[in-house]
């Protein structure tokens, strides 16, 4: 395989974490609050792996054959947010994951569309607009959980503080290859990351009673080849994310 | 169908294009305005809407048939109750 570069490693960035947040989604298809609410767990995971697709096709000027990074690689080398490596436990959960990585997620599409990559700059667009319907879906649920107080708002605020940490260091890695990777015009610089990340996230994790200020990225055990934070996404969910079941059935 | 406990019913009504009239096309239950337009624009997506608007059920009052489903917004069913 090619020698992924800054640009095709943030594309793995963006793409795998979009891929398992599709899978995370999917598995709420049926089970959550009403049906209303598992249609629209459905349609945005078709949203994410739609959004996963086309920034896998990203890689091909890169030199990647996007087939094989879709479909070979183990679990052990997914770039994608450690929020997302096991499944969602309950609703609390999958609202927290909405907010907290669809939203990191976006701030970093934001930045990408914004740089000079030009498949970025015309692709993405469409993807932050289809965002717009999770973010209102995210701040909707957040603030219903969150008002309920009781159990409901203690289950949203933890999962939303055991996600917080690694999300940071993954949208702001802090490392050489983001460096390089505002050197080259590819992407906004740090703080207005931080800036793009205020506006989308801290009002809402607010009604929690959470200062998205006072929280700092968690880089322990940091991976600086896969450019997160230790551990891996799941097998099962890496194996669905491959196809492996349908592998002797591929036609493309 | 009664919406389950803190939902209300709202009506979901598009149009295809500028100019077209807008069609009712559905509803969805929902426990507000903001989840009532995603859940609305997510399970109404087969096609590619120029313009989706939601009205709360109970804000559509029945003109010429006082029995159809709208009947219990009529002002004077609002006063029986």
């Amino acid at each position: 395989m090619t020698t992924p570069t800054p640009l095709s490693r943030h594309i793995l960035t963006l793409a795998d974490t979009k891929r398992l947040l599709g899978i995370r989604y999917s598995d709420w298809i049926l089970g959550s609050p009403s049906i209303e609410t598992g249609i629209a767990a459905s349609s945005m995971a078709q949203d994410e792996w739609g959004h996963a697709r086309l920034l896998y096709a990203m890689l091909k000027k890169q030199g990647f054959d996007p087939f094989e990074v879709e479909h070979t690689r183990p679990a052990g080398r997914y770039y994608s947010a450690p929020a997302l490596d096991r499944p969602f436990a309950d609703w609390a959960d999958f609202t927290a994951a909405v907010v907290v990585v669809d939203g990191a997620l976006s701030v970093a599409l934001e930045s990408f569309a914004a740089g000079d990559f030009a498949l970025a700059r015309t692709r993405v667009p469409k993807m932050l607009a289809e965002e717009e319907y999770h973010l209102q879906f995210g701040s909707a649920w957040f603030a219903r959980l969150a008002d309920a107080g009781g159990d409901a708002q203690a289950r949203l605020h933890e999962s939303a503080m055991a996600m917080l940490p690694s999300t940071l260091a993954w949208l702001l890695p802090g490392d050489d290859v983001y460096d390089d990777l505002v050197a080259e015009g590819r992407v906004w610089a740090a703080e207005q990351v931080r800036e793009g990340c205020r506006n989308r996230l801290a009002a809402t994790l607010a009604r929690a009673g959470i200062t998205l200020a006072d929280l700092e990225p968690d880089r322990n055990g940091w991976d600086p080849e896969r450019r997160r934070g230790p551990g891996a996404p799941g097998e099962e969910a890496v194996e669905r994310a491959r196809g492996d079941r349908n592998r002797d059935l591929f036609v493309e | 169908m009664t919406p389950p406990l803190g939902e209300s019913v709202y009506e979901v009504f598009a149009r295809k294009n500028r100019g077209e009239p807008l069609r009712h096309i559905g509803y969805v239950d929902a426990p507000g305005v903001e989840l009532a337009r995603v859940y609305a624009w997510k399970t109404y997506d087969e096609e590619n809407w120029f313009e989706m608007c939601v009205v709360p059920r109970g804000a559509v009052i029945p003109v010429n048939r006082p029995e159809g489903p709208w009947a219990r917004n009529l002002p004077e069913a609002e006063e029986e109750r």
